[in-house]
C-alpha cells in the first residue's frame, strides 16, 4: 500500500529537531497544519524552485539540516538541479521526493513517464552521496532517523499515494514574499 | 564607443560590493557568483575559477540560479547572477515569482553577446540582444549598461538598489569582458 503523505509529514514533524523544511505543491496543504509555526518556506509561484531554493538554504546555512519535500512533476520541471545540487555538494540537504505519478495540484494528469521515472538512479547518476527508494511507512520511519542526519546531499524517494488536499483545493497560507521575511528574521535571530 | 571591461576589476569590485553587503565583515567566502555560464563574461568566471574569497555556484539553469539566489538572500548570505540575456529570457517566471512578486533582492550582471560595438542595443541585427533591454523595462527591473572600465561603480550601485527595493535589479555587460 502506498505510503500516506500526510503520515510522512507528521514522523519528519516530530524527528526535524531544527531543521529547515521547504514544502511544495501537495505537501503545503497538510504541512501547514502539522507544523504550522515554524522554520518552513514553501515554494510558491515558482513550481520546480523547492531544490534550488533547499540548496541556497542548505550553501547559507551549513549547521541547519534542510530538507526538501519536492514532488515528482515538480522535480521534472527543473531536473538540472541535480546536477546543481551535486555540483555543490552541500552535507546537510536531504531531498524528499513525494513520488505518486501525477500532476495531483492541476487534476491528476500523469506526469511523462509516470510512475515508471527513476529518480534515485537519476539522483546518482549526478552525483548525490546516496539515493535510495522507500515503499512502506514503516521502512521510512526505521529510516527516517538517518535521513535527517546522513550527510548529504541524500535523496529519498517515497512512493506515495495522494495528499488529501492540494493548494487548489486548500487554499490559504501566506504568500511567498511574507514567509521569505518571516524565516529570514527567525534564522537572523536563532544566528 | 563601449569598450571592454578587465576581468580582474569586475572581481575586485565583487568583492568590494561583498565586504560592504557584509558590513566590513571578511570572513569567506565573501559572497556567492550563481553562474550560468556566459560566453561574454568568460574571462571572469574563468579568473573566478582560481578565487578562494568568491565562491562559484554553476547552475543548469537560471531558474535554478534564481531560487538558490533566494535561499542565500533567507540564510543571510550575499550573492551576484551571472547570466546571459538568452538565460534572462529563459527564467522570466522565476524572475516575476522570486524576486518580484517574493520581494526577494536579485541583483543580475547579464551578458549582451553578440551585440554590436558600434551599435546601440536597441539597433542590433540581434533579437537577443535588442529584446533585453525592453524585457526588463517591461518587467520594472531597473538596469544600467556597463560600457567600458568607468562603469563599474554601476555594479555596488544596482546590487544596492536591488537590496533598498527589496527586488531585482541588473546591469548589462555590453562588450565581452577581457
Amino acid at each position: 500500500m502506498a505510503i500516506k503523505p500526510e503520515d510522512v509529514l507528521r514522523a519528519i514533524a516530530g524527528a526535524r529537531g531544527n531543521a529547515i523544511c521547504v514544502p511544495t505543491m501537495t505537501t503545503s496543504p497538510a504541512w501547514r497544519t502539522i507544523a504550522s509555526d515554524d522554520l518552513s518556506i514553501g515554494c510558491v509561484g515558482f513550481m520546480g524552485g523547492a531544490s534550488s531554493l533547499g540548496l541556497g538554504l542548505a550553501l547559507a546555512m551549513p549547521k541547519r539540516r534542510v530538507v526538501v519535500f519536492d514532488g515528482d512533476g515538480s522535480l521534472l520541471m527543473q531536473l538540472g538541479s541535480l546536477a546543481t545540487i551535486a555540483g555543490a555538494a552541500p552535507r546537510n540537504l536531504t531531498h524528499l521526493i513525494f513520488k505518486n505519478g501525477v500532476y495531483h495540484t492541476s487534476g491528476a494528469q500523469e506526469i511523462p513517464g509516470g510512475l515508471t521515472v527513476d529518480f534515485v538512479q537519476m539522483a546518482k547518476g549526478a552525483g548525490y552521496r546516496k539515493a535510495y527508494a522507500v515503499a512502506d511507512f514503516d521502512d521510512f520511519k526505521r529510516r527516517l532517523s538517518s535521513m535527517l542526519s546522513d550527510e548529504g546531499p541524500l535523496l529519498v524517494e517515497l512512493h506515495t499515494g495522494l495528499a488529501d488536499k492540494t493548494p487548489m483545493t486548500d487554499r490559504g497560507g501566506q504568500p511567498f514574499h511574507q514567509q521569505v521575511e518571516t524565516l529570514r528574521n527567525k534564522l537572523d535571530k536563532a544566528g | 564607443m563601449p569598450e571592454s571591461i578587465p576581468a580582474p576589476l569586475i572581481i575586485d569590485t565583487l568583492k568590494d560590493t561583498f565586504r560592504e553587503a557584509r558590513g566590513g565583515n571578511t570572513r569567506e567566502p565573501l559572497g556567492w557568483i550563481l553562474s550560468v555560464p556566459d560566453t561574454h563574461q568568460k574571462t571572469v568566471l574563468a579568473a573566478l575559477d582560481k578565487e578562494r574569497a568568491l565562491r562559484v555556484v554553476t547552475c543548469a539553469t537560471e531558474d535554478e540560479a534564481n531560487a538558490v539566489g533566494a535561499g542565500l538572500w533567507i540564510g543571510g548570505e550575499p550573492c551576484v547572477l551571472m547570466i546571459q540575456h538568452a538565460g534572462l529570457y529563459a527564467s522570466v517566471n522565476t524572475l516575476r515569482g522570486v524576486a518580484m512578486d517574493g520581494r526577494v533582492p536579485m541583483f543580475y550582471m547579464i551578458g549582451l553577446l553578440q551585440r554590436e560595438k558600434d551599435r546601440d542595443p536597441k539597433e542590433s541585427r540581434h533579437s537577443m540582444v535588442r529584446f533585453a533591454e525592453p524585457l526588463l523595462d517591461t518587467f520594472g527591473v531597473p538596469h544600467a549598461r556597463l560600457e567600458g572600465p568607468d562603469d563599474v561603480h554601476l555594479i555596488p550601485e544596482y546590487y544596492r538598489l536591488s537590496r533598498e527595493r527589496r527586488g531585482p535589479a541588473a546591469v548589462l555587460v555590453g562588450l565581452e569582458t577581457s
